[in-house]
């Protein structure tokens, strides 16, 4: 037993991730992040209650606080991404790294799982502290659903934290990686609902959106958006089923083939493609 | 043991050396200073197959970058327990070389073994015998020297134990547990020899060690070659810095425009070029007669003075009779040296155009 977990502890994957995560806690950048996070997300609770008149329905606090994870944990995930290879090779770490009695595959994984555990301990401190506040205040809260939308936000966490990471395989020069990250937050985050609605209006499918039912090849094209996916998956388990669309401010019905298995399975994908694209991009690359 | 008496090729003083069957030993001339290898003879094929196996061999090395071929086909072994220096003008291929013998890029054609194993084939364990320092080090700002050396030795499998007195013996006591970021280039050098001393390597790949340090810390990198070399390590070592060079390497490789142009003992190369050894005569007064008499005379070279300083390329035999054509001249020797060609001249002429 003692020799298992020693394997798994002094194994390569491991060492590389525990160096990434003593390394990114101290980073000033990180800490700040969090910080805001944490008191935007207990900000946003403490609106919902007053919204729901005194902490009682928690897909409403929840349905704030998406804002939150919407905005802060791509840029956190992004931030943490950009520059974990690109960075390394820029400043000649990664000379040293590859040096070493290790794969390329081990060194994309370790650094994964050590910047996927900085992202998802900040999601978790910003949100159990949240939680803490809604279990004071609230009698009966239903902490499977509150379970449920964290995991939900680990996961579109750490797509953008994979899509970012294959941004720092890709480019030669950490700057470059950066300006990928930010066009990929804009182009998740602002132009792709608005190419969505071109889309929807063009397809003469903007009335019955605004009137809060849309046709389902909308919601199919829809799934193209991680973020997308990630409401859906939200909004399928908290709060009966009912999408909240922020922008417009109305709520419409899902379709049918809309589930939970699904949203987990697209949201999967994303995570693993893009860690096998950076693994491909990583393995062939010149250091 | 075995005892031999040798002749110096150069100025034919004769010595006893003893060593044992099959060694090869680097001898330097009490009387001229000039440095050659002597292999004792016997024992032969055991001693061929024990040279045989190589810390480090390179075979037909190509690397193209963007249409340009920064390595050219490039061979040369560098041997168990010897110092092996690699040599050669900026651009010239070095640092691809090195990169790709540490697995850094892709390679266009050819093969790396590193202590007989295929770099191809399993570079995982390749890469456990090598401890390399690069020419740009760098480490991870936030964590303290520690903590940055605790992570290398584990990724090394070394002990844990070993990275302080590491650390203490590269002169970084004060600086154990102070974080990386605020390091000097000096100490961050500093921390990459120790770094690469980690897990006591049998094969040690060093880019320009001497890069960023101070008098102090260049002979502190010096000594800790050849304490590796003592334990039996092979060093492989790339430097612009000849003199360091030529002191501490058994062995030399020269790289221009990434064909490798010469790999053998400085004492070999030299040989081959024959080049000759320089009479460095001092005068108490130069004039030109004294350069016209000297450079008339048999096996004389060259001569030009410098200040007060003559400078005489010359057969080592024509010694006596350049100092009597000085006196005829009128000049008065204050001193007299004679100086090996150096590292720096056959660096010179196995790089010029």
């Amino acid at each position: 037993m003692t020799e298992i977990i020693e394997k798994l502890f002094k194994n390569p994957v491991s060492v590389i991730a525990k160096k990434e995560i003593m390394d990114n806690v101290r980073n000033l950048w990180i800490i700040i992040m969090t910080i805001i996070f944490a008191i935007l997300t207990i900000a946003m609770s403490a609106l919902g209650s007053y919204l729901s008149e005194g902490w009682q329905a928690l897909d409403v606090t929840i349905a704030l606080m998406m804002s939150i994870v919407t905005l802060l944990v791509p840029i956190i995930a992004l931030m943490l991404g950009y520059a974990a290879i690109v960075g390394e090779i820029e400043k000649g770490s990664m000379n040293m790294m590859i040096s070493l009695p290790v794969s390329r595959f081990q060194i994309v994984l370790g650094k994964l799982l050590g910047l996927g555990g900085v992202l998802s301990f900040t999601i978790l401190v910003g949100f159990g502290i949240a939680g803490i506040i809604i279990g004071i205040m609230v009698p009966n809260v239903n902490y499977i659903e509150y379970l449920i939308f964290i995991v939900a936000t680990i996961l579109i966490g750490l797509v953008y934290l994979n899509v970012a990471f294959f941004f720092s395989t890709l480019f030669k020069k950490r700057s470059t990686a950066l300006g990928g990250a930010i066009f990929l937050w804009f182009f998740f985050n602002m132009m792709l609902p608005i190419i969505l609605l071109g889309v929807a209006w063009g397809g003469a499918a903007i009335t019955d959106i605004m009137s809060g039912s849309a046709p389902d090849w909308y919601f199919m094209i829809d799934l193209v958006n991680p973020m997308s996916v990630f409401s859906a998956l939200v909004f399928l388990n908290v709060g009966g089923g009912l999408s909240s669309m922020e922008s417009m401010s109305v709520q419409m019905q899902y379709p049918e083939f809309y589930s939970t298995g699904l949203m987990l399975l697209i949201l999967a994908a994303w995570i693993v493609g893009f860690f096998a694209l950076s693994y491909w991009r990583f393995s062939k690359k010149d250091i | 043991m075995v005892e031999k008496t040798i002749k110096c090729p150069q100025c034919g003083l004769k010595k006893i050396v003893s060593g044992k069957p099959g060694e090869n030993i680097k001898i330097v001339c009490s009387e001229c200073g000039s440095e050659g290898m002597f292999e004792f003879p016997g024992n032969v094929q055991k001693t061929r197959l024990n040279n045989e196996k190589s810390a480090i061999t390179v075979t037909n090395l190509t690397k193209i970058y963007n249409d340009v071929k920064a390595v050219n086909n490039a061979s040369f072994t560098v041997k168990k327990g010897e110092v092996f220096g690699f040599l050669g003008p900026n651009g010239a291929g070095k640092t691809t070389t090195i990169k790709s013998i540490l697995g850094l890029i892709q390679t266009n054609t050819g093969n790396i073994k590193i202590n007989e194993i295929d770099i191809k084939e399993d570079d995982k364990s390749a890469k456990k015998f090598i401890g390399y320092l690069p020419e740009k080090v760098a480490f991870y700002d936030n964590l303290t020297a520690l903590q940055n050396m605790n992570f290398y030795a584990e990724m090394k499998k070394a002990s844990l134990s070993e990275c302080k007195p590491l650390l203490v013996s590269m002169g970084l006591e004060n600086a154990v547990n102070k974080k990386v970021g605020k390091f000097s280039k000096g100490m961050q050098q500093r921390l990459g020899m120790a770094r690469a001393l980690l897990g006591n390597p049998p094969i040690l790949v060093l880019d320009e060690p001497s890069g960023g340090l101070d008098p102090r810390g260049v002979a502190l990198i010096r000594e800790k070659i050849k304490e590796m070399k003592e334990k039996g390590s092979s060093v492989f070592v790339s430097s612009h810095i000849l003199a360091e060079v030529q002191e501490v390497c058994d062995r030399v490789g020269i790289i221009s425009k990434g064909v490798i142009v010469a790999e053998d003992t400085v004492s070999r190369l030299r040989d081959r070029l024959k080049l000759k050894p320089k009479l460095v005569l001092e005068l108490e007064k130069s004039s030109d007669k004294i350069v016209k008499s000297v450079e008339s005379l048999d096996g004389v070279e060259h001569a030009k003075i410098i200040g007060v300083m003559l400078h005489v390329v010359c057969d080592p035999k024509s010694k006596s009779k350049i100092i009597i054509a000085v006196e005829k001249a009128g000049g008065n020797i204050v001193n007299i040296q004679i100086m090996e060609p150096s590292l720096e001249d056959v660096f010179m002429r196995f790089t010029e155009d």
